[in-house]
């Protein structure tokens, strides 16, 4: 799960991480409410999560009160790459003599954890490698071993924290490992961790971290009280919301097709196939949703997963695509009756069975007689009809 | 083909009592695999029960042990498999791991990555093989039809036959999907590394054995968004395989961001995506297929140019 920036920053300030005054805010009001406590200048930034806000018009300087609703009225509404903006964040405006970057993730390759640091921040860190690869650097952490302040201090020394910087970097570095592991988080990136203060006054400058980014592992989330705190992070979509509540994996996509399947290699297989029968039938027919039922799937959680993708105004036709390895196909075919039956689907769907009792699934599919209902024999050809079917209703008003 | 463990040796498993640990206890015995304990310290002393068939029916009584230390005293088992639940699942592969167990298959979804982290570095300061987690584990086939394979996990019995083929997977479902197109020529072994950000044993690692192993005529591949486990693979292919290799590929339409399903299938600051991954196994001449059964298709042909 991927945090907003006002969520992460809360984990930082647990650590002592020091940051600007910020306050989240949700309406034009809070927003304005929260800059006259703030103070001017401040800064309006819009809470997503995804990289290059800044770009694309998320992150504003206001000078007074209506320079910061006319600021929050635009940011607020924003869609920034198709990710809907969640309240902004009023922060503290501070003056910015340098700026610099520092990660800790989990390394796949190298199945460890990975400190990165360099002393040109700012920019995303993929733009900073590509420019200046030779100032990023990189320190392992083995899952054995742990992260302490002289190993910190060294990385610090590494990076080219100016000399009056490296007791205070050493101490962050050490402080956001504390924030990755106590919270079972799989990256935590402070760019820029910026010096700020007044030139000329040394006693003013320290470093603040003015942005944050901090994925946690859902996977422990059981250690973390479900992260209820950060609920508001999860799940946007109700259908998705909805799913969760089943135990179901569930991501909701832009398309017309409702793909449901066990396994998750075998359900994005079938995302491809629908997007490949769009992209060959030319109509763009593409998947709606993602949707795993899981292995050894019962026939309530089939009925409840198809449901849920019919209740998807934006789907037009279903593809059911099951290969019964520890899933038994009949148990599928009566969820998908009993769905079909609550429901009264006047949807088509179309269902491709290998595997595991796909023979007597079958026999309980054409027992229902549903006109709706189409059985094809391989993944393939399930995928194309039910691409064609989706727009087949299209045609037909 | 004897992948991580001789056929025949002595396997425990981990959280039998539960009605994975029961189901999926009960399918490997009928696929013969030498099962000779479980571990749980709340039901150490009693025995589970199985019915199975294997040519006939048959039964088992199976001593339920303490701790693997115990189980290993008693029974010399030299490989484990865990359907131990996410909470409990670093302290029983650590476990396992000081019992010196060589080979530990994990078919636990849902770990924290930070536990299998753990474990799976401690294991190789042990020396001691972990297969997955969230992976369906591995099956060899017997080269001779009155033998017997390994089944260590729930790869189902019965969908495919010994043959030439080698097949590595970070999927469960693909991995019997392809089993099934497949099925024409058959396998000497098939091996589910898992669908987590960080497994024991990677697609780098499947190739080097059946790269190995003389029996293995060539090699089905197939991986999915998330992270670069399939271009290492491909980087090793280049230099050291001999073998043809032919890959399949999940996820080309995975929107950035959004986990599909398997904790580690997530493309991430435009990195891990099917296209890369695509990219990176063609540029060293490993055919991609768009479909598990186009990708079977490229296998047939890559089998009968190397047989020509």
């Amino acid at each position: 799960m991927d945090l907003y920036e006002y969520q992460a920053r809360e984990l930082l300030s647990e650590q002592g991480i020091n940051a600007p005054e910020g306050v989240y805010a949700r309406t034009t009001d809070e927003a304005v409410e929260a800059a006259e406590r703030i103070g001017y200048p401040c800064v309006v930034k819009a809470q997503v999560r995804i990289g290059h806000r800044g770009q694309a018009g998320g992150v504003k300087l206001a000078g007074n009160r209506d320079e910061v609703r006319a600021c929050a009225q635009q940011i607020l509404p924003m869609t920034i790459s198709g990710h809907e903006v969640n309240g902004v964040l009023i922060a503290e405006a501070k003056n910015v003599l340098h700026e610099y970057y520092v990660s800790i993730s989990l390394d796949r390759s190298s199945r460890d954890f990975d400190v990165l640091a360099t002393a040109n921040g700012g920019t995303e860190v993929e733009e900073i490698a590509r420019e200046h690869p030779e100032s990023v650097k990189r320190l392992h952490i083995s899952a054995l071993e742990d992260f302490n302040l002289e190993a910190a201090r060294r990385m610090a020394q590494s990076i080219g924290f100016y000399h009056a910087d490296i007791d205070q970097a050493a101490e962050v570095l050490l402080r956001m490992w504390r924030c990755f592991k106590t919270n079972d988080a799989t990256l935590v990136e402070i760019n820029p961790l910026a010096k700020v203060g007044e030139p000329d006054d040394e006693a003013s400058k320290s470093l603040s971290a003015l942005d944050a980014k901090i994925s946690l592992d859902d996977n422990a989330a059981f250690r973390h009280d479900g992260w209820k705190r950060f609920a508001s992070a999860a799940t946007a979509n109700p259908l998705e919301r909805r799913a969760k509540e089943h135990g179901l994996h569930y991501v909701h996509l832009d398309g017309q097709v409702g793909v449901i399947g066990n396994g998750a290699g075998l359900v994005m297989s079938s995302l491809d196939a629908v997007h490949g029968a769009g992209v060959a039938q030319g109509t763009g027919a593409a998947p709606a949703n993602f949707l795993d039922i899981g292995g050894g799937a019962s026939a309530e959680v089939m009925s409840e997963s198809l449901s849920i993708v019919l209740s998807d105004p934006q789907v037009k036709s279903v593809f059911i695509n099951i290969y019964g390895g520890i899933t038994a196909c009949d148990q599928v075919a009566e969820g998908i009756c009993s769905a079909m039956d609550k429901l009264n689907a006047s949807k088509p769907i179309v269902v491709r069975f290998d595997g595991n009792a796909a023979v007597e699934g079958l026999e309980i599919l054409k027992a229902l007689d549903n006109p709706n209902l189409v059985v094809r024999s391989t993944m393939e050809e399930a995928a194309e009809e039910a691409a064609r079917l989706a727009y087949a209703g299209k045609e037909g008003k | 083909m004897a992948l991580f463990l001789e056929e025949g040796s002595p396997v425990i498993v981990q959280g039998m009592t539960g009605h994975q640990g029961m189901t999926h206890t009960a399918r490997m015995l009928a696929a013969g695999t030498n099962i000779v304990g479980g571990v749980n310290p709340r039901k150490a002393g009693s025995v589970a029960s199985f019915t199975f068939a294997r040519n006939q029916l048959h039964t088992a009584d199976i001593p339920i042990y303490a701790t693997c230390g115990e189980a290993r005293e008693a029974t010399g088992a030299k490989a484990s498999v865990v359907f131990v639940p996410p909470k409990f699942a670093k302290e029983a592969i650590v476990e396992a791991i000081e019992a010196s167990i060589g080979l530990i298959v994990v078919v636990t979804e849902g770990i924290p990555v930070a536990d299998t982290a753990y474990c799976v570095e401690l294991a190789l300061e042990h020396g001691i093989r972990i297969v997955g987690p969230n992976c369906p584990g591995l099956m060899t086939l017997p080269e001779h039809s009155n033998e017997f394979g390994v089944n260590l996990g729930i790869i189902p019995d019965g969908i495919v036959g010994r043959g030439p083929l080698g097949l590595v997977s970070k999927s469960g479902t693909l991995t019997y999907q392809m089993m099934d197109e497949l099925k024409d020529i058959g396998f000497t072994a098939c091996l589910g590394v898992g669908g987590d950000p960080i497994v024991g044993t990677t697609l780098l690692e499947a190739l080097q054995q059946f790269e190995q192993d003389r029996a293995t005529e060539g090699v089905m591949m197939i991986g999915e968004i998330g992270g670069n486990a399939e271009q290492d693979a491909a980087q090793w292919a280049k230099d050291h395989m001999t073998k043809p290799v032919v890959a399949y590929i999940a996820g080309f339409t995975a929107p950035e961001g959004k986990q599909m399903g398997h904790a580690g299938a997530i493309v991430s600051g435009g990195k891990g995506t099917a296209q890369d991954k695509r990219e990176a196994l063609e540029a060293v001449g490993i055919p991609v297929g768009n479909t598990p059964a186009r990708a079977a298709d490229l296998m047939r042909e890559a089998l009968n140019d190397r047989r020509r």
